[in-house]
């Protein structure tokens, strides 16, 4: 919101000027965001009266202009605005003069034509963006005045954010009154002394939601001059609170509403058939508004109706078959107070967000109809003239509001700092609650505008933004009695990020919604779908951490990224019995060459092992990893033979697998491979035991073996391991040989075994005896060879 | 005996002109070898007088002990040298790169969370998470958002399509969550994905809060105000970290404010990121309303407490420069690499 200094020094006048204003309501809670100057410089900006225009005899848009502009002399000035012409007055800017845009305007030559200045648009003076021509001043403007003056002079405009409790700010008379409280002064109010009624005229008014509409006024004008334009002081008002003027009557009702907070509606009264009927719409009626919509509406909207038809949504916008426009004698001013829960939401579910409703929504003063009216017909009489007839009031018998107890032990228990009663007192009698004693503190009857006083706190919080949130001290509060459990069997997540970071994997944070076609593609379900999705493309919560790091990708590979290696930990969300599972997981996605490219390594591509190699080391972590199962199951994103479910003493922990080539290709990503596990089990360790390490000498063995191709490492280890028996202290896989020598349907197999006996030296010959019951078991079991 | 002496004199003569062990060694053959020269000179003592046979033998013992010395010390200082030379040899360049992985890095947000949490931690906070897809009375209802009312029209909610849920629009859920959990006395913070429907520079449709929570015997605006302060000054590492509180509206706190903290770009001068205004919005808090402590069934009489919410974007836009808020999510891996 918008406020003009001048304005509101009408109202109040404290002794600072508007940047401390600013700083001070800004302390208040009434955030000012900026305080900047009303008027650009309008140096040597004149008020001019053109008094004849001549074409240019060698150009075809351009015009000779007489214009008096206070020296006495006439200037002959070239201008190229279409809307120019002998009589009207605009504003000149004098040889020597500048633009707010820094050009000097200097006497020259424009076509072989003298030109002693410029007449000026309001574009040219940054005043508005209107290109409409020349900025035409009104007839009565006095030529030779500065633009400056007859503009009201110098001004500050405060923008002001007001927060959505306090409706009762957003009017001039609503900053005013905070600064009342501020600099504990009283407050100027306009005149709004009733006015006579010289007409009988009235509409019947017949208020059929009164849950909606507490309190309506309406009154009859007459006679308007239809002639009159709406004043340069006025226009120039509601330019400066960034209100564009459309007509005199318009232009009135809403300088009232800027000033006092309290909307109001003026109807053609000749569109009006019967009376004034408040109700809520009948659904699928319909109505063509001012800015050209024409909403389906149904039983939740209130609306102004006659006897006929809807004549407009009630506090947010009128219609056009009733709208006040040129030529417009007779009007119907109509003044109301609607309920905010009347009036919430209506404006964002219809797409119209309008000043009114913003208003209403948040509340306006229960008692300020005939205030509003009072100064709108006053402005009337003043600018259009006309004959006013009685003011109608509906009105609901006002409940009394209950007064709110506010505790002198409560407000310094809550604020921590003790505020002495006078001033207590004041304050709250300055936000125009005046309290009442009480045995331990005050009562206070809110006022019709604050509709957020409600609690004793919020009486607190009054009291302690006046009194100054900034004068409570810094204390703290005693540490605490109890110390929150730290189970030692559980992982610190922190663990599993490091060690990921450990192996050159970059930690990435995706949106938790994604693109429904690439997560279809990539888990071969469909998502939760959001219901007001920010773009096509982000419209689904995602089931797998997959869809984000592929898309994370693609994003990385289209800025020359070849080596990509990241992960992510976050919820998933998936459907499971008809509920919703929010899942954490944990994901990686690693593609390009294993390691930066280096002279002591090989450059090759990162495989299913190495990321495999990934995922055992998070596994071991928790200690884990010998219960791990890995076996060989489809998924849809995954290669059909390159792709493994995870296990884990029964539960299923994840995936991990190549990305399907296919997908890829239509992706256009090079080939990824990929792990998705649930957290939760991974975080689950054990309580460390010790044991004692075996103090007698370890024997090595190798063993090689050939065996079908279809015989797994995971049978071979297994095996082994079986018939080996306690001894066996280390098990490990240390080549795998395909080629000459070897059948092309088998491969050899090397197994290193350490061999340790924890109660005595291992002999040779003891040694011997386990290879030989390993070799023995292998060869039965898995149709093993054993070379030599 | 002058043969002896002119022998002695060119085996030393031959020991340290000798320049490898292997003829270092020939030297020592030659002289002291089964069938060296001064080994033969011992066995033709046999010729001699026995009187002059005991003189004759020291002397040529004599001889022996002295080449044989001179032998080692020559020995000594071969290998030395022949150790230094192949050392030598060895040499590596040093300035090679070493092998193996470069350490990846942990994204900008995990890093400021840790830390936010870190601090906590160390006031006795525990944390908390909560779900991401919420339902109405924990990001609403609870705490103390009417239906309709502007307030929670401002918040920009994502809704479910096929469900009556939202993705909650701050991590104050988790607050109403843990109160009916735990009840009171109660002290945690709650770090987290948000959501709301909003995308320019200066917002993304996901950002992350911090949520911190205090409910206790006695507590007031304070203690808020003292915690607050001593966590400000700890995250950004200045002791003179001045703070101010400006009235705010949160529909579950009341009084509520917003704090703002001396620009720690310009310390209050006036500078772009503070728009010349010298302050820095950091965070919203306040006591938490008395309509929130009963909807988690803790009275408000008894009870009081402060709650307070963070953006976490915002603090790595004042602490590490990121001012354009959508790079936090974009994931280029050459942005995301400067946080290690």
């Amino acid at each position: 919101m918008k406020i003009s200094e001048n304005w509101l020094r009408e109202f109040i006048n404290p002794a600072a000027d508007a940047h401390a204003l600013a700083e001070r309501l800004t302390l208040a809670g009434i955030e000012v965001t900026s305080v900047t100057d009303a008027l650009p410089p309008l140096d040597r900006v004149m008020v001019g009266e053109v008094k004849s225009v001549l074409p240019h005899p060698d150009a075809d848009k351009l015009n000779i202009c007489q214009v008096e502009a206070g020296s006495g002399r006439l200037l002959q000035i070239v201008c190229g605005a279409p809307n120019v012409h002998a009589g009207i007055k605009a504003p000149v800017i004098l040889p020597g003069g500048r633009l707010p845009d820094g050009s000097e305007i200097r006497k020259a030559k424009l076509r072989g034509m003298e030109s002693e200045g410029m007449l000026c648009s309001a574009h040219e003076l940054a005043l508005t963006d209107d290109h409409l021509g020349l900025m035409v001043l009104p007839a009565d403007t006095p030529v030779g005045k500065t633009l400056t003056a007859v503009l009201g002079g110098a001004d500050k405009i405060m923008e002001i954010e007001v927060t959505p409790n306090r409706g009762d700010c957003l009017s001039v008379l609503g900053i005013a009154r905070e600064l009342g409280a501020l600099y504990d002064q009283d407050l100027k109010i306009p005149d709004a002394k009733p006015i006579a009624a010289v007409i009988k005229d009235m509409l019947p008014v017949k208020v059929e939601a009164p849950e909606g509409c507490r309190a309506f006024a309406g009154r009859i004008i007459r006679d308007l001059n239809s002639r009159a334009t709406t004043p340069l002081w006025l226009c120039e008002r509601l330019r400066r609170s960034g209100v564009r003027p459309i007509h005199p009557v318009v232009d009135i009702t809403q300088y009232v509403m800027l000033e006092l907070g309290q909307p109001m509606h003026a109807y053609d009264c000749t569109h009006i058939e019967g009376g004034i009927v408040v109700r809520w719409a009948r659904t699928g009626e319909r109505i063509k508004l001012l800015e050209g919509s024409e909403p389906e509406l149904d039983k939740n909207v209130l609306v102004i109706a006659d006897h006929r038809r809807v004549l407009g949504l009630a506090g947010i916008m009128g219609g056009s078959g009733s709208a006040v426009q040129d030529g417009t004698v007779d009007i119907y001013l109509e003044c109301a107070w609607f309920s905010p829960t009347a009036i919430s939401g209506r404006s964002r579910r219809l797409g119209l967000q309008t000043e009114a409703g913003y208003r209403f929504e948040r509340g306006v003063d229960l008692q300020g109809q005939l205030r509003a009216m009072e100064r709108a017909t006053r402005l009337l009489m003043e600018i259009t003239g006309g004959k006013p007839g009685p003011v109608t009031v509906m009105e609901e018998p006002r409940r009394q509001p209950s007064p709110v107890r506010l505790r002198r032990a409560r407000l310094e228990k809550l604020l921590g700092i003790a505020v002495p009663g006078n001033d207590v007192v004041r304050i709250l009698s300055r936000l125009g609650m005046p309290p009442q004693a009480a045995a331990d503190g005050w009562d206070v009857v809110p006022p019709g505008y604050r509709f957020d006083i409600e609690v004793e706190e919020d009486l607190v919080e009054e009291v302690g933004r006046i009194h100054g949130y900034n004068l409570i001290p810094s204390l703290q509060y005693p540490g605490s009695a109890s110390m929150a459990l730290l189970p030692e069997k559980r992982l610190d997540m922190r663990r599993l990020q490091e060690t990921l970071v450990q192996r050159g994997y970059q930690e990435v944070i995706t949106y938790s919604f994604v693109d429904p076609e690439l997560q279809r593609r990539l888990t071969g379900q469909q998502g939760i779908a959001l219901a007001n999705p920010i773009a096509a493309d982000l419209a689904e919560m995602r089931l797998s951490l997959w869809v984000g790091l592929v898309q994370t990708l693609r994003y990385n590979r289209n800025r020359q990224q070849a080596r990509v290696r990241i992960f992510e930990t976050g919820l998933r969300f998936i459907l499971e019995h008809n509920d919703i599972k929010q899942e954490n997981v944990i994901a990686g996605l690693i593609t390009g060459p294993q390691y930066p490219l280096q002279w002591g390594l090989p450059d090759r591509p990162a495989d299913f092992a190495d990321l495999k190699g990934d995922v055992e080391a998070l596994l071991a972590l928790s200690g884990n990893l010998e219960r791990l199962e890995v076996l060989p199951a489809p998924h849809p994103a995954l290669h059909p033979s390159q792709s493994a479910q995870l296990w884990l003493e029964g539960t299923d922990l994840g995936w991990l697998g190549v990305l399907h080539p296919q997908i890829a290709k239509i992706l256009d990503i090079p080939s990824a491979v990929v792990f998705e596990l649930k957290l939760e089990p991974l975080l689950m360790g054990r309580l460390p035991h010790s044991r004692e390490v075996s103090r007698f000498p370890p024997i090595r063995r190798d063993l090689a073996v050939v065996v079908d191709e279809t015989v797994t490492a995971a049978q071979l280890l297994q095996a082994a391991r079986a018939s080996g028996g306690a001894v066996v202290q280390d098990l490990r896989i240390f080549d795998i040989y395909r080629g000459p020598g070897i059948d092309s349907r088998r491969k050899s197999v090397a197994l290193g075994l350490i061999l340790q006996d924890s109660s005595r030296t291992l002999t040779n010959e003891a040694a011997d005896a386990v290879m030989a019951q390993v070799a023995e078991r292998l060869r039965c079991e898995l149709g093993a060879t054993i070379r030599d | 005996m002058q043969h002896l002496d002119d022998l002695i004199r060119e085996a030393h003569r031959r020991i340290d002109t000798s320049t490898t062990l292997v003829a270092l060694n020939d030297v020592r053959v030659h002289y002291l070898g089964r069938k060296g020269v001064l080994t033969e000179q011992l066995k033709s003592l046999g010729a001699l007088p026995a009187a002059e046979r005991a003189g004759a033998g020291q002397y040529i013992n004599d001889a022996k002990r002295l080449v044989n010395e001179a032998l080692d010390r020559r020995k000594q200082v071969l290998e030395q040298t022949e150790l230094d030379a192949k050392l030598t040899a060895q040499a590596l360049d040093i300035t090679l790169p070493g092998r193996g992985h470069e350490p990846g890095g942990l994204h900008p947000v995990t890093r400021l969370l840790a830390r936010v949490q870190a601090l906590f931690e160390r006031m006795g906070f525990r944390m908390e998470t909560g779900p991401e897809i919420e339902d109405e009375f924990h990001n609403f209802d609870a705490l103390n958002f009417k239906l309709d009312h502007p307030a929670r029209a401002a918040m920009d909610t994502f809704y479910l399509r096929d469900w009556p849920l939202l993705l909650r629009t701050h991590t104050s859920p988790v607050q109403i969550r843990a109160m009916l959990a735990y009840g009171a006395p109660i002290r945690v913070i709650a770090p987290g994905r948000t959501f709301r429907h909003d995308s320019d520079v200066t917002h993304t449709p996901m950002f992350h809060q911090v949520e911190g929570l205090l409910v206790d015997e006695g507590v007031s605006m304070a203690h808020l105000r003292g915690t607050l302060s001593l966590f400000l000054q700890h995250f950004f590492e200045r002791d003179d970290l001045q703070l101010r509180f400006r009235p705010s509206y949160f529909p579950f706190v009341e009084p509520g404010a917003e704090v703002d903290i001396r620009c720690i770009f310009c310390d209050g001068g006036g500078c772009r990121i503070c728009k010349q205004g010298g302050w820095l919005e950091v965070l919203g808090c306040g006591l938490v309303h008395p309509n929130v402590l009963r909807a988690c069934k803790i009275n408000p009489e008894r009870y009081t407490g402060w709650a307070f919410g963070l953006g976490v974007e915002r603090l790595g836009m004042l602490r590490y420069g990121i001012s354009d808020m959508r790079m936090n999510f974009e994931n280029d891996i050459r942005f995301l690499q400067q946080f290690r």
